[in-house]
């Protein structure tokens, strides 16, 4: 019933599309995860029929007890059926009381297994993947869509079947006691099952528009939050004051249609349920002056008749449930059958490595023809310092993505050791490579798991050793809490420097054989870069190391300067032969060099 | 009125409509125990023997005619009550925004939009819940036991209600003892999804320097221990959920057992009919959701006021710039409100770039005049010793700063990021609560020009370009009401119009999350289209060209600077082709203005100016090399 018309009128979110109701490819697959705990499933179910069974029993025991017992003054059977009742009533919340927990059990756990899939799938999927998707809607992958579907195995897969076992041993039961006033009861039903059926396409589009008008209020009120400032300039309080009341009267009119809509079908329903008694009462009472009824049927059949109409409705409910996860296992699915990062080099590097860098006529480009390196090639002898200088937007940082792979490159080779790097495996790769990036990124936690990161190899004694080094442990060691401050707000509370020599600390408890370094552009107090400097002396010593340069220092120390403009090698050479040329380097140089006192351009 | 201070009389107004449908909800609520009522006699006739088809035909149609009553008046109420929480709610949230609208940009700086919209929607809903849903049920909970319990009573005795009630108020204590805990253990749960959020939202974030580390499993490993937190933590709140429910049942049921075994007794006793017995047991089943929703009211109540005093928070806060009761309204020069032909005046801009605005200029629009202010004429800018500090701090970020710029002239101010410039800006339009007797325009100290003249007769282009996510036309209109022709002129002056042309649907396209994504350089030339088509008296240019080309921003420099002739201008850039042809420059340094004078006065004083131009000869030599 999924009607696709509704997919042409696009919600605010993608999450508001509607997917089919029930997909046999992706229930299969979904099933799968639920195949393991199919013994917790079973026993769900036989606690399932116990608690129904229960529950189905008491009107008709409620019944005989009135014909039987009260209406003879059979006192001692009623003492014994007064026990069966509180037995019945004690095991009904014992089967109860298991069943939802043993049912909750088992979708935590596949929802469990689910969310870990998918998040170590996505621990594997190329940098490029992270580029194309918002962090916030992976995030909602892992976190609210798994959470839709626990509701599909919580409360779809076994309760469906509840639903089913009310139903239909409500209507055994009631066939048993009396065929005439059965069908008196079932008399009104096709009423109610079109009315729910109604209600439920029509509520769908209500909540469709309450969403769609609520999502409206909360777009313009934080792009008026946002633009106050704009706002406030022109002097448009008064009509943006207008869009919101629109927004807001939209929203009211929405809700009040929610309102009139379950407002009618609620009472409607209850007056069915109300008549059908009305009848009951008429055709049984007519029995009953006959003497062909008793009257315990009659009451059994009153609260019987109460109990057919809630699985309907719940019947219903369980589509909507049924339709948004398989919305969202969709989506899940998505992106588990999007292909892993490739990793199908085999060499495997040893302790040795020696760290000599090649780019031989390496093209690379982020998508289709727009190539950000032309044709680049040098070669850092193991050991050395390379510096890469050129203009914003040269191609400087893709150079240090690539030579870690985290980007493929579509012509020419990368060299390690004289090893193409798509032979080597990455995690080795990656492991003889230590990355600074320019903008230096601070997990939450401690400073010291901030340095050692997952590695529990590396010891609190080495992380200070490390940061020693680096010049780190001065200003960690006059924090209160020292290496273990925690890092507030993603380090925002540390300065720019500070944030360097962190990440410094960090390469070097890794104690990589290449060292690759995006320096920080922006102003570092003086006596901070000192203490960056002297670091970083002392870290590019006997390593190969390619800087992205932006300190005349760090130039002049290096052994080789590459000069990068709009993705091509234009000059290379050390810093007093690039000089005497008077090419672009000079003109570099005395632009961004000469007298550094930060003046963005 | 205390924590109804903001709300009470949006409640009292609608006090009829909430008598109303209390009175409907009444009458649900008595037409409810008539079942049972006539059940019962139904029973009793049956038993004595006196039901004839005729009083058995009575008895079924009462009983369809009560039903029917009950879905009616079921139905009024439940519109009449949640319609009038809901139009409180209309009403209170844009009491809510319009107050928002009065407070200064200082304080939206302080305070995060997350929370602001949090305050505007989920406190709102809160809110909401407790006016309408929260009187529904109170009502509901206090009327129905009682009338409930007054009918056991009178069907079933003393005896057999008291007993059968007993296990209904354990019932209350436990549904009360639940939600504590429950509320806790849900607090956690929420902690722990939070957690698990937080862990991923990290992991893709720095997903590059976890993959520069190899890290990937170790990560894999701490996201395990998240989820598995969370998982323990939805277990413990699904062990309570799980308890909870079949425990509210087992008790009612005891209930029920108590009644049926008793009141059994009770009739073979002949103590009372089987009619009422009946009817009893129909009683008892009334009570049961009035007693387990109780605790649920409590707690509608208890969020419902958290909420209610945190929008209070926000409504207490007294805007901190206002109109001041000496501000008039500045003279207009007579004969200039008589200006005929609207369009013509707003046209001045885009008119004065073909060299026939100066007639137009400072025209009155005579359509806008009617809801907006007179624009001011005199517009001579002076500075006089301003020094100014942001609230709450103790560093001036502007020191004595004064200059003079008078009507027709051009001031362009260069300097760092941090030196000022920004402040310097919105404290014209007095965004900022501006020191008396610092700033002062056509010789009036600007803190007596009332705000909706003072604001709208200066064309401001922010640094920051703000859209909304509306047409192109309403973004440069900005729900103004000119016409097509002056938003086309506007946009041409912008060098825009080329762009929309080329839109699929020109003018009419939507920008923003839901359309078109504009670039950078054509965000910053909408704006630049809405601050001159107010054809505004002063224009400030506040570093809106940055992300523009060379060949455009020099091009839309060229109409820009007629228009400027006519207007007291200042332009902020870091552009020395942007501010070389201002007739001052100033160069502020630390909030201080370390450099001023001409372009050619300043590149001789070979200072931080000359240098920045050197450097940019320099940078254009290296762009332009192949």
């Amino acid at each position: 019933m999924a009607d696709d018309k509704h997919l042409e009128d696009t919600g605010f979110e993608e999450e508001e599309l509607e997917a089919k109701a029930y997909d046999s490819r992706l229930m299969k697959r979904l099933l799968k995860f639920a195949a393991k705990y199919w013994y917790l499933f079973l026993s769900a179910l036989v606690l399932l029929f116990a608690s129904t069974a229960a529950d189905l029993a008491r009107p008709y025991l409620m019944g005989i007890t009135i014909d039987e017992f009260i209406k003879k003054g059979d006192i001692s059977s009623l003492n014994k059926i007064g026990v069966y009742f509180l037995l019945l009533v004690l095991g009904a919340f014992i089967f109860n009381l298991l069943q939802i927990y043993v049912l909750s059990y088992a979708g935590q756990s596949i929802i469990f297994n689910i969310r870990q899939l998918l998040f170590s799938h996505m621990q594997k999927m190329p940098l490029s993947f992270f580029d194309k998707n918002p962090i916030g809607r992976l995030v909602t992958r892992v976190t609210n869509d798994t959470e839709t579907l626990n509701d599909m195995y919580t409360n779809v897969l076994v309760t469906l079947l509840k639903d089913f076992i009310i139903l239909a041993g409500t209507v055994v039961i009631m066939f048993r006691l009396d065929v005439k006033l059965t069908l008196i009861s079932l008399a009104v039903m096709p009423v109610v099952i079109v009315l729910t059926v109604f209600f439920r396409i029509r509520i769908r589009k209500v909540y469709r528009n309450v969403r769609t008008s609520l999502a409206k209020i909360n777009s313009v009120i934080s792009e008026n939050i946002s633009g106050m400032r704009i706002i406030q300039l022109f002097g448009r309080e008064k009509e943006n004051f207008a869009r919101f009341n629109k927004a807001g009267e939209d929203y009211h009119k929405a809700v009040m249609s929610q309102v009139v809509t379950f407002g009618l079908f609620r009472p409607v329903i209850e007056m069915l349920a109300s008549l059908t008694m009305a009848l009951l009462l008429w055709f049984s009472g007519l029995d009953m002056l006959k003497g062909t009824l008793q009257f315990g049927i009659v009451y059994a059949f009153v609260n019987y008749i109460g109990m057919l109409f809630q699985p309907i409705n719940d019947l219903a409910e369980k589509y909507n449930i049924l339709q948004s996860s398989m919305a969202a296992s969709e989506r899940i699915f998505l992106i588990l059958d999007t292909p892993i990062e490739d990793d199908s080099g085999t060499v495997r590097l040893t302790d040795a490595v020696r760290g000599e860098i090649e780019f031989k006529n390496v093209w690379f480009a982020y998508s289709g023809e727009d190539w950000v390196l032309r044709d680049v090639s040098f070669r850092v002898p193991a050991g050395e310092t390379v510096a890469i200088v050129g203009a914003t937007g040269a191609g400087k940082t893709s150079i240090i993505s690539l030579l870690s792979r985290l980007y493929e490159i579509q012509k020419g080779d990368i060299l390690i050791d004289g090893i193409n790097i798509r032979d080597i495996s990455k995690d080795d790769l990656r492991r003889i490579t230590g990355v600074v990036l320019q903008d230096v990124f601070l997990f939450s936690g401690k400073l010291k798991d901030n340095i050692r990161l997952n590695e529990t190899g590396i010891s609190d004694e080495k992380i200070i050793e490390a940061a020693s080094y680096v010049n780190a442990d001065s200003f960690i060691s006059k924090l209160p809490q020292g290496y273990d401050t925690e890092v507030m707000e993603r380090g925002a509370t540390f300065s720019s420097g500070q944030r360097q020599l962190l990440a410094f600390a960090r390469a070097l408890a890794f104690d990589p054989a290449i060292l690759v370094l995006d320096e920080a552009t922006s102003n570092i107090d003086t006596e901070t870069e000192l203490l960056i400097q002297d670091a970083l002396g002392k870290l590019t010593k006997n390593r190969t190391t390619v800087v992205i340069a932006h300190r005349l220092s760090t130039i002049q120390h290096a052994d080789n300067i590459i000069v990068l403009h709009k993705g091509k090698v234009r000059e290379s050479g050390n810093h007093q032969e690039l000089l005497a040329k008077r090419g672009m380097y000079y003109s570099l140089y005395l632009l961004q060099y000469q007298k550094d006192d930060g003046v963005p351009v | 009125m205390g924590m109804l201070r903001y709300i009470g009389d949006l409640l009292l107004k609608h006090k009829y409509r909430y008598v109303l449908g209390v009175i409907f909800l009444i009458c649900v609520d008595i037409l409810q125990l008539i079942i049972p009522w006539i059940l019962g006699e139904a029973t009793n006739s049956l038993e004595s023997g006196a039901l004839s088809r005729d009083t058995l035909a009575g008895f079924a149609i009462s009983l369809a005619l009560a039903a029917a009553g009950i879905a009616v008046f079921r139905f009024l109420f439940r519109y009449t009550l949640y319609g009038v929480s809901r139009s409180v709610e209309l009403s209170f949230r844009n009491r809510l925004y319009a107050h928002l609208q009065e407070l200064s940009v200082n304080w939206f700086n302080t305070h995060k939009t997350g929370d602001l919209m949090a305050h505007a929607t989920n406190d709102m809903d809160n809110v909401t819940m407790a006016t309408g849903q929260g009187v529904i049920f109170a009502v509901d909970c206090l009327l129905v036991p009682i009338a409930a319990l007054a009918m056991m009573w009178r069907t079933g005795g003393f005896a057999l209600t008291a007993a059968s009630f007993a296990p209904l108020l354990l019932l209350s204590v436990v549904v009360f003892l639940f939600m504590r805990i429950m509320q806790s253990a849900a607090h956690k749960q929420q902690e722990a999804f939070s957690n698990l959020t937080e862990t991923a939202r990290e992991n893709f974030s720095g997903i590059r320097v976890i993959k520069s580390f190899v890290q990937e499993e170790k990560e894999t490993e701490r996201f395990r221990r998240a989820n598995e937190a969370s998982r323990r933590a939805n277990l413990r709140f699904i062990r309570l959920m799980s308890m909870m429910f079949p425990s509210v049942m087992l008790v009612a049921s005891l209930s029920f057992v108590i009644a049926l075994w008793y009141g059994g007794l009770l009739v073979i006793n002949g103590t009372i009919a089987l009619g009422s017995f009946v009817a009893f047991n129909s009683y008892l089943g009334m009570l049961i959701w009035p007693i387990t929703a109780l605790g649920w009211v409590v707690n509608i109540f208890e969020r419902g006021s958290v909420s209610l005093k945190r929008i209070n928070t926000i409504m207490d806060e007294k805007p901190e710039i206002t109109d001041r009761n000496t501000a008039l309204p500045a003279p207009v020069a007579a004969g200039k409100g008589t200006v005929t032909g609207g369009a013509a005046g707003k046209g001045a801009v885009t008119d004065g770039a073909a060299g026939k605005g100066a007639a137009a200029s400072g025209a009155v629009d005579t359509a806008a005049a009617a809801q907006d202010p007179v624009p001011l004429t005199d517009t001579d800018l002076e500075f006089r010793n301003l020094t100014f500090t942001y609230p709450g701090s103790s560093t001036p970020v502007l020191e004595d700063i004064s200059f003079t710029l008078k009507k027709g002239r051009t001031l362009a101010i260069v300097g760092r990021t941090g030196s000022g410039k920004s402040t310097l800006i919105n404290l014209i339009p007095r965004l900022l609560s501006v020191p008396d007797g610092s700033i002062f325009i056509g010789g009036r100290d600007i803190n007596d020009i009332p705000l909706a003249q003072l604001r709208g007769s200066i064309g401001c282009v922010p640094q920051e370009t703000f859209l909304f996510s509306d047409t192109i036309r309403n973004n440069i209109d900005f729900y103004r009401g000119f016409d097509m022709d002056n938003i086309e002129k506007a946009s041409k002056t912008a060098r825009l119009y080329d762009n929309i042309m080329e839109f699929p649907r020109q003018f009419d396209t939507v920008v923003g999350e839901r359309g078109v994504t504009l670039s950078g350089g054509q965000k910053q030339r909408t704006a630049i289209a809405r601050a001159v088509l107010g054809s505004p008296s002063m224009l400030i240019l506040d570093d809106c060209l940055s992300a523009v080309d060379a060949k455009t921003e020099e091009s839309i420099l060229s109409d820009l600077k007629v228009i400027m002739k006519q207007r007291t201008s200042i332009i902020v850039s870091h552009r020395i082709s942007a501010v070389k042809d201002a007739d001052e420059i100033i160069v502020l340094d630390a909030g201080r203005i370390i450099e001023r004078g001409s372009h050619a006065s300043l590149i001789s004083l070979g200072g931080y100016y000359s240098d920045l131009y050197n450097r940019q000869l320099l940078a254009d030599e290296i762009e332009e090399a192949e």
